[in-house]
């Protein structure tokens, strides 16, 4: 399964970036998106899955899945929900000043 | 004392809360922050004396031993370079009053500035990969508050660029995490240095680091991934490129010295000498890209390429000697970075312009000024006896030590031309008959000359007073070099 | 001797406030008594018995950099030519630079210089050298810029920069190739081991550095041409810097290092031919100058072509006469450059075809030009110093045996070259000298009415012929108490020589002869030949190359610049991504680190697939979304499978957390996107289409490769088992992932909290400041 999950990872990976080379800013946030969910997938993954209860202590359990990984990706969730967060205003922000939400339109070497 | 050790991470997000709820009334801010930072700075500076008489002190947060915490390693090389980040941020805050405007400052200027010193400060000192990386957002998250801080039409939309750089590559930096997790099954710096010893660093664990690297590189603009930085630094206000100039691309090359002295060290024919090549087209590239402008700016942005290049070129040569050099040279390069940034941007408020072709005589009225940016342009291309000297020195013999002959000459060549860009703008700018329109706000421009002076009377320092440095910069390098005693102190074996 | 050598420098940091009072007393007065008190300190060593002294002071031992000073007869001769002339520059410019100058700047360089320059020839350590050389060069170029507000300055000034520090560089890489062969940094030192040098495989590189360090400070061909454009300093500058010192530095450096580098065959060839063509270019160019300044020039060029090559013969008489000749020039040329300086004060015009008949109306500065120039064409006649180490330079040029094809060519081509180069020097001081004082005057052409300069300016070139005469009445006197001992020094050894007037009928004496009779013959039929010029160099010169190349490196790297940096973000990630995955794919064929040999791995069940599918295609779709709302659902779909994904892994928390992240990040994608326009067909052509699927792919890939061989290439355990033992005894809590994110790794969630806070103050400061604008 692990394997399977590789390849999911990296298909977000590879439609992210396909997102993130176009010119609108829609399709480039939601590429960035994309990209972080496939990085988490990959940190849940690379700790293998599946190998034993969740992390949650019960008495007669024994053996349990791997929480670093868990703490890591709750941790980069949120970080990277804050990043999301403050990209979309930049985009909106961006967008009414420079009158275009295509990047190929905002080269640019006019610096104010 | 060992608990005195996550004050330098802590007290500056302290502040940054501080400051950010004192919006009310601005003078207050701007004194709450002056004092704030000259009273962290002493207090740096006597930790880092203390750390450097007795030796590196480990944190290991909330008490938990590593591997299983997180360790802040208080080691001299992290040490030396908050220190250095104290200084250059205490100038900052001295003249960010001057160039920003009074909503600037208000709209969080204190409080990003403040949480900026936190994510460098702690990237500086964590011993954990993983923390790592939450710092590096924390820096980055202060870092594009700053840039947008003003809402020009051109800031917004290098910015866009900017942020989706970083986020792109924060977000193989948890991929690469993810990837050392799954071969060596922890986080802890130090405690990965001895696990990948055991397995002889072996195929798969070199690529990973090579994406390790990618993701350091392109914070540290390194040849061929720093096309984010000329612009987006050239955009915001004086003090914020200033602070970028100074901080922000030197954390990214204090990540690759440390990933790649402490870790990575068992491949050095392939990483290394992939880093020797890079290096050579950064100083190339970065010192191409000074030549090509008239924007004063932006002619001092690209001279941060190639001295990143320096940087790199002692990591890549991998000797005691050469590291030295490397670190060395980045505690001068953000001093002198950080000067003349603050020097451009009063030469453009003096000049009232950046373009270098509208610009002359500029040194009639302000001398000070040109005189000090044309120490600073010499510290900046290595000319002894000051502190770029030093560091040049130690790179040059490395790489004539391990014949590197071409990447000396492609060193030598690029000072060279660093020298002519600097050297155009005081014939060009500051030399010739005296401009029209030179700004008359003399006790602005003083005031804004000041904070460079200190940081070129540093540089100065670094240079002729190099022995009083030096030994100390040498030890790192034998640290660094000989890694055991980062991975003893951090792991008490 | 430290003390003599600081001296001017710390009075440099004091001259700008005594300037203050420049309108009462000349600058110049205040500051004249420390060069000639270093000169008269200098003074005391010279003597038959002199030895040589050696101090030193530690700098920065760690990196074996001290300030050791040492004093042989060779430093000791410089020592006396920088404060000697420089009190009598000093002298000088108090009468040629006025009040209403910067005096305090003019000052302060000049003796910035004069300590770097009794720095440079005084040095044994050779970073000390090297620091030092790097400030000559910069106290040149800020004196050359003096008059910044002439684009002529400018333009000198930058160039001599360019080309010293160039040479300079060059130069550091030698020492510190030198001293990683040597293992010292003492020049003393090196010399003991001279034969580890020479016999080292990085000779080649050490000599070369060294040499582009010595042709482009002593301004040899093809590096000479800073110098013509150096005349742009005041003339005391000119006088002082640009030829009897600081242009010395590269020939001193050569003299230092003659006891390691002579009799080495390549020095040979080098030194005699750069030096030859040197001189020979050099004074036929003199000859067809205009400005008495440009003609000095390149007579000074010309002149160090001389001295170069006589370092390069390497025997004991071209040794000796180089010593020699390093003295008599600074004092013949000195003095012409002061009177032309003189000429130039006291006519507005250094234009010499404007000049002539000044004779009668500045008979002294006349009289003593005809010794300046007589000496310096090498006029035999026993009051002129010139005629001495001119005809050593004959006898030198004659003695050279060498073998090797090259080296053969060269021992005959040299004498020719030497009496070609001579000719042509003849010519230009007969030209100087005549043309300017001789025939008939047009004074109403010039700017200023001519008269005779005050005899206080006077006095410093009169000191300097003085010295011509004196020297060549009673050479012994110098011989045996300074030359011989820097003619020591040079040779390693013993290199005793006398010198005479009369040698007899020797070859060197013919020569001499004919040089006088063939350039008097082409000094009086000049305007016949001087057509020459229009072919050689006609355009040809190197000024043009330099030119071009500074020009170049602006539009090249203009062009190489705005190639790459477009501002498209689409092409600066198109070329990082490429970077990344050819570098990273190729680190990892290079290792053999792709692993497929599959680790254990959990059971595939049918709810994961699908979800899996869902998640996939969902991601595809986006690709081929047109609608705003539909790719923010799309997303949510990746979002919310990914939850599932969690639940399914045993992670409940990160479940939760993903769903209310998840939702909000969709609200806010609505609420913005709101305001954004809808989505456009991708109208990009098909290159740019198959480009981005190539690289997003193939990046994918790399990320997948990587991804599986990691996870098989499990070596340990994870430190999980830590986490899991612990959290309830030590953390005490049930939750593991709680306990970890407070407790266990408390730091990266006060942290994550953070850059939250960040987020919040950045967003708040984007939105509100732009409302206090549109306020305004």
């Amino acid at each position: 399964m692990e394997i399977i999950l590789t390849v999911l990872a990296s298909i977000l990976f590879s439609t992210g970036i396909y997102n993130l080379l176009q010119k609108q800013l829609l399709r480039i946030i939601v590429g960035t998106v994309l990209i972080s969910h496939g990085a988490h997938l990959f940190l849940l993954t690379m700790s293998q899955v599946k190998r034993g209860a969740p992390p949650l202590l019960v008495d007669d359990v024994s053996s349990y899945t791997d929480p670093l990984p868990q703490a890591l990706i709750l941790t980069a969730i949120v970080i990277s929900f804050g990043v999301t967060s403050f990209l979309l205003v930049l985009a909106y922000r961006t967008y009414t000043l420079n009158k275009t939400d295509n990047m190929e339109e905002m080269r640019g070497s006019d610096y104010d | 004392m060992i608990n005195l050790i996550y004050l330098p991470i802590v007290l500056p997000l302290l502040a940054s809360v501080i400051a950010a709820l004192l919006t009310k009334n601005t003078n207050i801010t701007r004194l709450f922050s002056q004092i704030t930072s000259v009273v962290f700075l002493i207090f740096v500076g006597g930790l880092a004396f203390y750390i450097f008489q007795n030796g590196t002190i480990v944190g290991q947060a909330g008490g938990w031993a590593a591997p299983y915490g997180i360790s802040i390693v208080g080691d001299p090389l992290a040490i030396l370079l908050v220190l250095t980040t104290n200084i250059i941020g205490t100038a900052a805050i001295f003249y960010a009053p001057k160039v920003l405007e009074e909503k600037q400052e208000r709209f969080y200027f204190y409080a990003l500035y403040f949480l900026l010193i936190a994510g460098v400060s702690g990237a500086f000192m964590t011993g954990d990969l993983f923390n790592l990386f939450v710092f590096f957002e924390v820096l980055l998250m202060a870092s594009y508050g700053l840039i947008v801080l003003g809402n020009g039409k051109a800031q917004l939309r290098e910015s866009f660029k900017y942020v989706l750089f970083n986020l792109f590559s924060s977000m193989l930096f948890i991929v690469s995490v993810a990837y050392i997790y799954a071969i060596t099954g922890t986080v802890n710096l130090a405690h990965l240095a001895e696990r990948i010893e055991t397995v002889e660093q072996q195929g798969i664990l070199t690529a990973v680091g090579m994406i390790l690297f990618f993701v350091f590189a392109v914070k540290a603009a390194v040849f061929p991934l720093y096309y984010w930085l000329p612009n987006s630094y050239v955009v915001p206000n004086p003090v914020v490129s200033a602070l970028f100039g100074a901080l922000l691309t030197k954390v990214g090359i204090y990540s690759i010295i440390r990933v790649y002295t402490l870790i990575f060290v068992h491949e050095t024919a392939i990483t290394h000498s992939i880093f020797i090549w890079l290096a050579m087209f950064t100083m190339l590239f970065g010192v191409i890209g000074a030549l090509s402008t008239h924007n004063v700016k932006l002619i001092v942005t690209y001279n941060i390429i190639p001295a990143v290049g320096f940087m790199l070129m002692g990591i890549g040569l991998y000797t005691p000697e050469a590291i030295a050099g490397s670190v060395y040279y980045l505690m001068h390069d953000m001093v002198i970075k950080g000067a003349l940034f603050f020097l451009i941007g009063a030469l453009v408020i003096a000049a009232g312009t950046k373009d270098l072709r509208q610009m002359s005589g500029v040194i009639q009225k302000y001398p000070l000024l040109g005189w000090i940016f044309f120490i600073a342009s010499l510290i900046l291309a290595g000319v002894p006896p000051f502190s770029g000297f030093i560091g040049k020195i130690l790179l040059l013999e490395g790489g004539l030590r391990q014949e590197e002959f071409l990447l000396v000459i492609v060193a030598l060549l690029s000072s060279l031309l660093i020298l002519l860009s600097m050297m155009r703008i005081f014939v060009y700018g500051f030399w010739g008959e005296l401009m029209d329109g030179l700004s008359n706000e003399t006790k602005r421009i003083r005031q804004l000359t000041i904070p460079g002076v200190v940081l070129v009377g540093l540089a100065i320092f670094l240079g002729i007073g190099a022995e009083l440095v030096y030994p100390q910069i040498e030890s790192i390098s034998n640290m660094l070099y000989e890694r055991t005693d980062y991975i003893s102190s951090v792991l008490k074996e | 001797m430290i003390f003599a050598i600081f001296a001017p420098l710390l009075l440099a940091f004091i001259i700008p406030l005594l300037s203050k009072w420049k309108y009462k007393v000349h600058t110049g007065w205040l500051i004249l008594p420390i060069p000639f008190a270093i000169f008269l300190y200098f003074l005391q060593y010279v003597g038959a018995d002199f030895q040589p002294q050696m101090v030193s002071v530690d700098w920065i031992p760690s990196l074996d950099i001290a300030l050791s000073f040492h004093l042989d007869g060779l430093s000791l001769l410089f020592a006396l030519l920088i404060s000697g002339i420089g009190t009598l520059v000093v002298l000088y410019s108090i009468y040629y630079l006025n009040h209403k100058e910067q005096l305090g700047h003019f000052y302060t360089y000049l003796y910035i210089f004069m300590t770097a320059m009794l720095g440079v020839v005084l040095s044994d350590n050779v970073f000390g050298l090297y620091a030092f050389w790097e400030f000559t060069s910069i106290s040149s170029f800020l004196l050359i810029g003096y008059w910044h507000h002439r684009e002529r300055s400018r333009y000198g000034a930058l160039k001599s920069m360019l080309i010293t520090v160039f040479g300079g560089f060059s130069l550091l890489a030698g020492i510190i190739l030198l001293s990683i062969v040597t293992g010292t940094t003492s020049i003393q030192g090196m010399v003991e081991q001279s034969d580890t040098i020479v016999n080292s495989e990085y000779f080649p590189f050490i000599l070369i550095f060294l040499l582009l360090g010595a042709f482009t400070k002593s301004a040899q061909f093809p590096f000479h041409i800073w110098l013509p454009d150096a005349m742009e300093a005041p003339t005391p500058v000119s006088a002082y810097l640009h030829s009897a010192t600081m242009v010395k530095a590269g020939i001193y450096l050569m003299a230092r290092f003659s006891p390691i580098l002579a009799g080495e065959p390549y020095v040979f060839i080098a030194l005699s031919l750069f030096g030859l063509v040197t001189l020979t270019w050099g004074s036929y160019m003199a000859v067809r100058q205009t400005d008495l300044k440009g003609i000095l020039a390149f007579s000074t060029i010309s002149q160090l072509g001389m001295i170069m090559a006589m370092l390069g013969f390497g025997t004991k008489v071209a040794l000796f006469a180089a010593v020699f000749h390093i003295l008599n020039h600074a004092t013949f040329k000195g003095s012409l450059f002061m009177i032309a300086g003189i000429v130039d004060h006291e006519t507005g015009s250094r234009d010499i075809r404007k000049l002539g008949g000044l004779f009668t109306f500045m008979p002294i500065s006349a009289t003593l030009a005809i010794f300046g120039t007589f000496s310096m064409a090498g006029v035999p006649l026993p009051f002129l110093n010139g005629f001495y180490s001119k005809e050593m330079f004959f006898q030198a040029s004659l003695d050279n045996t060498a073998s090797g094809a090259i080296a053969e060519t060269l021992v005959t081509i040299i004498p020719v070259l030497a009496v070609v180069g001579s000719i042509f020097t003849f010519i230009y001081s007969m030209y100087l000298f005549f043309n300017t004082f001789t025939g008939k005057s047009q004074v109403e052409e010039l700017p200023k009415h001519p008269h005779e300069a005050p005899k206080m300016m006077l006095v410093p070139p009169f000191i300097l012929v003085l010295g011509v005469l004196v020297i060549g009445l009673f050479p012994t006197i110098f011989n045996e108490s300074l030359i011989t001992h820097a003619a020591d020094a040079v040779y390693g050894g013993e290199a005793n020589k006398e010198i005479y007037f009369w040698h007899g009928l020797i070859p060197a004496f013919y020569m001499s002869i004919a040089v006088v009779v063939i350039g008097a013959i082409m000094y009086l039929t000049k305007s016949k030949w001087s057509g020459v010029y229009q072919v050689l160099p006609g355009r040809l010169s190197m000024n043009r190359v330099y030119d071009w190349m500074v020009e170049k490196s602006e539009t090249a790297s203009q062009r190489i610049t705005n190639t790459y940096m477009t501002g498209s973000l689409r092409q600066y990630m198109v070329l990082l991504l490429t970077a990344i995955t050819v570098i990273v794919a190729g680190v990892l064929i290079k290792t053999s680190g792709i692993n497929f040999d599959m680790a254990e791995t959990a059971s595939i069940t049918a709810t994961e697939v699908i979800v899996t599918l869902l998640i996939a295609s969902a991601a595809i779709a986006t690709i081929f979304a047109r609608n705003r709302i539909a790719i923010i659902l799309i997303v949510g779909v990746v979002g919310y499978g990914l939850a599932i994904l969690f639940v399914l892994y045993r992670a409940p928390d990160l479940a939760l957390t993903q769903l209310i992240v998840e939702t909000v990040t969709v609200t806010l994608f609505m609420l913005c996107f709101y305001h954004l326009p809808n989505l456009k067909k991708d109208t990009s052509s098909w290159f740019t289409k198959s480009t981005n699927i190539i690289i997003s792919v193939a990046f994918g890939l790399l990320m997948m490769v990587i991804g599986i061989s990691a996870y098989n290439s499990r070596s340990f355990d994870t430190i999980a088992q830590y986490f899991i033992d612990n959290t309830y005894k030590l953390g005490g809590g049930d939750n593991m992932v709680n306990v970890i994110l407070v407790d266990f790794r408390g730091i990266d969630t006060l942290f994550e909290v953070a850059v939250l806070f960040g987020a919040a103050l950045a967003i708040i400061g984007m939105i509100k400041l732009r409302r206090n604008k549109g306020a305004n």
